[in-house]
Parts: structure tokens; C-alpha cells; sequence
């Protein structure tokens, strides 16, 4: 044991990965060991990768990586694959040690790590190395065959980087039991002072992952499992944390691209905020999102427009046909188009990636069409979780979001949403067919607008070659008139005046 | 401790050993005298063991990629053969060294 005085508050290092130095409450524990585990494919060599990457890259940590399993050369190519400049890094801050058990090696006897001790303490030392990974130790202990000598390595091991105030990352695999963790190294969480469990679980026949701190001595850390996904750059953790400073609010109206919807809405939306529109399949969500989409660039904003399921190509074209021309925007880089497939990731994966563009393009307006796509992998509470996150991320962001969300069943006037994400709508615009005299129109109406004295008529939605508009209400017998019936008034109305005059 | 060797002119048919230790830690102790004995026994006349402490020399060990003591290299006649613990199956060495086994008794 070492004989130095235990310090008063947990020191600890930033991993650097977003989300889990939340989880974490500030990240791994300096001198400690910090115990990854998981199935087979969880994620533990990319996280202790990640973790030695970017504290070498942020905080100028050196570490060493110990490579039980896998090739060395493989492990440090993987990292190429996120974007992580490894050669550049091997130069002097990362370093590598292939300490694979070739298989023809013949073993005879007790052996122990003093000699994997010494020689990681030397390199540590000519190196100036503060940082430690032992990937699949596991693979190493299991060629002793011998429980009471795999207890004894792991507590040398662990005695070794405490006494030389190394910060130790083990990862270790576990059997498939879960939650319960191998009972041949059950002791393992006990002796780290940080304990991380890695799973991958299928729902909806979409994989999902996730992190969940176990254990952190002389530390809080949240106790929930937390989503996380690996990406093209890496690990992200979908951190619990909702804590955000409040974002000012704007008192700037934004338009819907619609001049008649703008003045039920005394002027369009508030910057900042979200609108949601719901209608059935096939009511004109889109061509709304178009409207708005062709608004904002005109006011020659950055616009990110994510389609589910439909091609963007496809989506341009069709608002071509009612005069809604976005190629020039999507030429001159203004507006950015993401048709994404929606069984092909998680709802988490989507949010990453959703976030990710925002993060890359900046964009004062966003359109997500339909959010309710998200419902369909991931299970209805977690997709939930994350349409609440995609629309808090954008509050946080100052960001003006239309978002579509399809209704279920054919009812016009059940208001409800696969997400229930009307709830956290600043505005709330349904779209519905209106049944009437033999002809079915598209009808609109304003269900909420917060802050707003939004009108409380139904109105007709008008698509034409010239573009989207709303008819004038013309009520009889207390029914909205549309279609032909609405016209024949129309016209009435019109020869009425011209007569008056 | 040491009897050292170069490795490049070894007589003719000797066997030639590289033992890693750590220091005095016991299973590296034990690992001494037991590929002492066996080399004793079974090749008196022509072997070489060449000792390298990793406590002296820890660079070198992991330049050789050996890292859990005690190791001991067989280097000739080839093919090289690698071997780790205390040395204290002998069955399994003369094996891996493809000697037969148990020719006394």
C-alpha cells in the first residue's frame, strides 16, 4: 500500500469526450484506476483510445496504451478511421506497447506483471507518460488460469499506479450476463475507484449503446444509464444533463413563407422558437417546410433542411411545381439538405448526427421533417427523450426550428402526436382534410402560438403552380366553405362588388 | 548472475537460452535455477543462457517485447521458442523444446 496522505477531494482529468465528463462529474480520477467493461463490441478500446487521444491533445497528457488483445498497429490505425492524427501523436505524446500473448507461446509455471511494471515505468518515465490504458488486461490474466493469481495481478497492478500516481484505464470484457458482471473478475469494480459498464442492446431490431457509471469513489456521478453512440469522430455521449443557461429571448417575428399564415400568427413566429405542424400523410407538411425553408433563405439565412425517409432531390423537385425554388439556395451553399434513412440508426444515433450538423453548419433555421420518423426506431420513450433534446439543443442555440410530425388515425380532431411533442411546441399549426359536399380540401388551423394572439379561424390551404397561400374564410350556416362551394362564394362576393361599383 | 553470449557465434548445436528477470522477485529465482537445472541435465556440454534483468534493463525488454517475468527465449536451434513462468513444468519445456520426455526411470 502506498503511504501517501489520501487527498481531500478527488483529483480528476477531463476525458475531453463530450457527455462523459458529465457523467462523470468532471471526468477519470488522477492517480486512479478507472475500469471500463463490456461485452464483446461495446466500445471500450475506442473509449480508452478516445480518452488517451484527446487528453494528449487537449491538456497535453502523455499516455501509454497496452494492447492485450488487439494488434497495436491496429489499435492505433482504428484511431486514424475517427479523424485523431495518431502518427502525429506517436511522435512524442502516445505510445504503444503490442503486449498481444502470441499463441505459440508455452507456459510453465507462475508468472507475474513485475516485469510489465517495470518496463511501463521506464517508457513512463523517458516519456513522461501520466496516463495508462491496460485494454483487454482480461487476456492477459486469463493465461494464468488461476483466479487467486489473476486477483493478486490486478491488486499489484492497481497498487503500481496509485503509488506512482499514474492514471490507470483498464478495460475488461464481461460474460453476456447482464446487469451482472463476470464472476471471475467480480472483484474488479470493487477495486477500481471509477467503474464504467458499456452494453449494446437491440430495440426495435435497432442496436442501441450504453454507458453507465457503476461506481466513482469520492465522487458523485449520475446513476442513470445513458445512451451514447460511436461516430465518425469518436464516442459521444448523450450526457443527462439538461442544465443550460437559459437563452435570451427574441422578440423578432419570423415568417413562415406563407403571408397569409403570417398574419394569423400576427406576424409569423418568434426567432428562436419552434413550430409544429401535424397533419396526415400527404396534408402538405412538407410544402409548408418548403415555404418557411424559401423564407429563410431569402432573408439569407443559413437553413438546415432534414428529410426522413424522402430524397432530397425529390422533396426540390416537388416544391418546384408550386414555385418554391430552393436549387439556388442548395447551390450557393446556403441551404444544407440531409435525407437520412430512418432505420438505419438509432433515435440516438440520428440525434448525434443531427447535432452534429448543426454544429458544423450553423444554421438559423432548421427544418426536421417529420420529427415523428424518429418514433419508429428506438423504441417510444427513448425517441421522446431525444425529439425533447433535438428541440431544447435548438431553443439553447437561438435557433428557429419547423418541425413536422405525422398523425396517427384519421381523426382531424384527436389531437395527439406519435411523439407527444405538442406539449413542448411553441406553436402548433394542424393540417387536416376537410370532408365536405363531395370534395376533400385541405384545411388549416392554428392549434397554439405561445405569446401570440393567433387567429382562431379554419382556413382553406391553397396549393397552386403560383405557390401556397389560404383562402379567405367564408363561412354559412356556421360551416367554413371551401373548395367549389367557397369559390362560388368567392365570386359572388366579387360580382357583388364589382356591381356595387 | 549473468553468462552472457553472443548470439551470433554460438557453438555449433548449443542450445541458446535469453532468461528475463525481474530482479530477485521469487518466480524469476526460481525460474533461474530451474532452467540452470535443466540445462544441466539435459545439455551439460552446450548451453548458453543469457540473463537480462528487466529491473536493469527495462527498455531493452519491451524493445524485445517481453513484458511478464519470468521469460525465457529459446533462440537456438531454431525455430525460437518462447516460454513464460517459473519454469517449474518441466514436462512442458522439454515439449516446447521438443526433447523426449522423461528418458531417465
Amino acid at each position: 500500500m502506498s503511504d501517501k496522505p489520501q487527498p481531500a477531494a478527488t483529483e480528476k482529468i477531463f476525458s475531453g469526450i463530450e457527455g462523459f465528463d458529465d457523467i462523470t462529474c468532471g471526468g477519470l480520477p488522477v492517480g486512479r484506476t478507472t475500469l471500463l467493461m463490456g461485452g464483446p463490441g461495446s466500445g471500450k478500446t475506442v473509449l480508452a483510445l478516445q480518452i488517451l487521444v484527446s487528453t494528449a491533445m487537449n491538456h497535453g497528457t502523455r499516455g501509454i496504451f497496452v494492447a492485450f488483445e488487439e494488434n497495436a498497429r491496429r489499435v492505433a490505425a482504428n484511431g486514424e478511421i475517427f479523424g485523431w492524427d495518431m502518427p502525429g501523436l506517436e511522435k512524442s505524446d502516445l505510445y504503444f506497447v503490442d503486449a498481444c500473448v502470441q499463441s505459440d507461446v508455452v507456459k510453465s509455471g507462475s508468472f507475474d506483471l513485475t516485469g510489465l511494471l517495470l518496463v511501463l515505468e521506464a517508457k513512463a518515465a523517458e516519456m513522461g507518460a501520466k496516463l495508462i490504458v491496460f485494454d483487454a488486461i482480461d487476456v492477459l490474466l486469463g493465461l494464468l488460469d488461476d483466479p487467486t493469481a489473476e486477483a493478486r495481478e490486478l491488486y499489484r497492478l492497481h497498487e503500481w499506479l496509485m503509488l506512482h500516481h499514474f492514471t490507470g484505464i483498464l478495460t475488461s470484457k464481461v460474460e453476456d450476463g447482464q446487469p451482472a458482471i463476470s464472476a471471475r473478475y467480480g472483484f474488479m469494480p470493487f477495486m477500481a475507484d471509477c467503474a464504467v459498464m458499456l452494453s449494446q442492446r437491440i430495440a426495435d431490431r435497432v442496436a442501441a449503446r450504453f454507458v453507465r457509471v457503476l461506481k466513482y469513489r469520492g465522487s458523485p456521478h449520475a446513476l442513470n444509464e445513458v445512451p451514447f453512440v460511436i461516430g465518425p469522430h469518436g464516442v459521444e455521449v448523450g450526457s443527462s444533463n439538461g442544465v443550460h443557461p437559459e437563452p435570451q429571448p427574441f422578440d423578432e417575428r419570423v415568417s413562415t413563407g406563407i403571408v397569409r399564415l403570417d398574419e394569423m400568427l400576427c406576424g409569423g413566429i418568434y426567432r428562436g422558437t419552434n413550430m409544429l405542424i401535424t397533419g396526415s400523410s400527404g396534408g402538405g407538411k412538407s410544402t409548408l417546410a418548403g415555404a418557411f425553408v424559401e423564407a429563410a433563405c431569402c432573408r439569407n439565412e443559413r437553413t438546415l433542411y432534414i428529410s426522413f425517409d424522402e430524397n432530397s432531390r425529390d422533396i426540390v423537385r416537388d416544391l418546384g411545381t408550386m414555385s418554391i425554388d430552393l436549387a439556388p439556395y442548395l447551390e450557393s451553399g446556403l441551404l444544407r439538405m440531409e435525407s437520412i434513412r430512418t432505420e438505419a440508426a438509432s433515435s440516438e444515433e440520428h440525434f448525434m448526427n443531427i447535432k452534429r450538423m448543426i454544429k458544423e453548419q450553423h444554421p438559423r433555421c432548421v427544418v426536421i421533417d417529420p420529427l415523428s420518423a424518429l418514433a419508429r426506431v428506438g423504441g417510444g420513450m427513448a425517441a421522446r427523450a431525444v425529439a425533447e433534446r433535438l428541440i431544447y439543443l435548438c431553443r439553447n442555440k437561438g435557433i428557429t426550428v419547423l418541425f413536422t410530425s405525422l398523425l396517427e388515425g384519421s381523426d382531424p380532431h384527436l389531437e395527439t402526436t406519435t411523439l407527444h411533442v405538442s406539449t413542448i411546441s411553441d406553436s402548433w399549426i394542424q393540417i387536416y382534410y376537410a370532408l365536405l359536399d363531395g370534395e376533400r380540401n385541405r384545411a388549416l388551423s392554428i392549434i397554439k402560438s405561445r405569446g401570440s394572439k393567433h387567429s382562431n379561424k379554419i382556413r382553406e390551404l391553397i396549393f397552386s403552380d403560383t405557390g401556397v397561400t389560404l383562402a379567405d374564410p367564408y363561412t354559412a350556416g356556421g360551416e367554413v366553405l371551401m373548395g367549389t362551394l367557397r369559390q362560388e362564394k368567392e365570386t359572388a362576393a366579387s360580382r357583388q362588388k364589382a356591381g356595387v361599383q | 548472475m549473468t553468462e552472457a553470449v553472443n548470439t551470433l557465434d554460438h557453438p555449433k548445436g548449443a542450445y541458446v537460452f535469453k532468461l528475463y528477470l525481474a530482479g530477485g522477485a521469487p518466480n524469476s529465482v526460481r525460474a533461474f535455477a530451474n532452467l540452470y537445472a535443466i540445462c544441466r541435465k539435459h545439455f551439460p556440454d552446450s548451453h548458453r543462457i543469457e540473463v537480462i534483468d528487466i529491473m536493469k534493463e527495462p527498455l531493452r525488454a519491451l524493445a524485445e517485447t517481453v513484458l511478464v517475468t519470468p521469460t525465457v527465449v529459446k533462440l537456438f536451434p531454431l525455430p525460437a521458442v518462447r516460454i513464460i513462468g517459473d519454469l517449474s513444468d518441466e514436462e512442458a519445456i522439454l515439449r516446447a523444446l521438443g526433447l523426449p520426455q522423461k528418458e531417465e526411470q
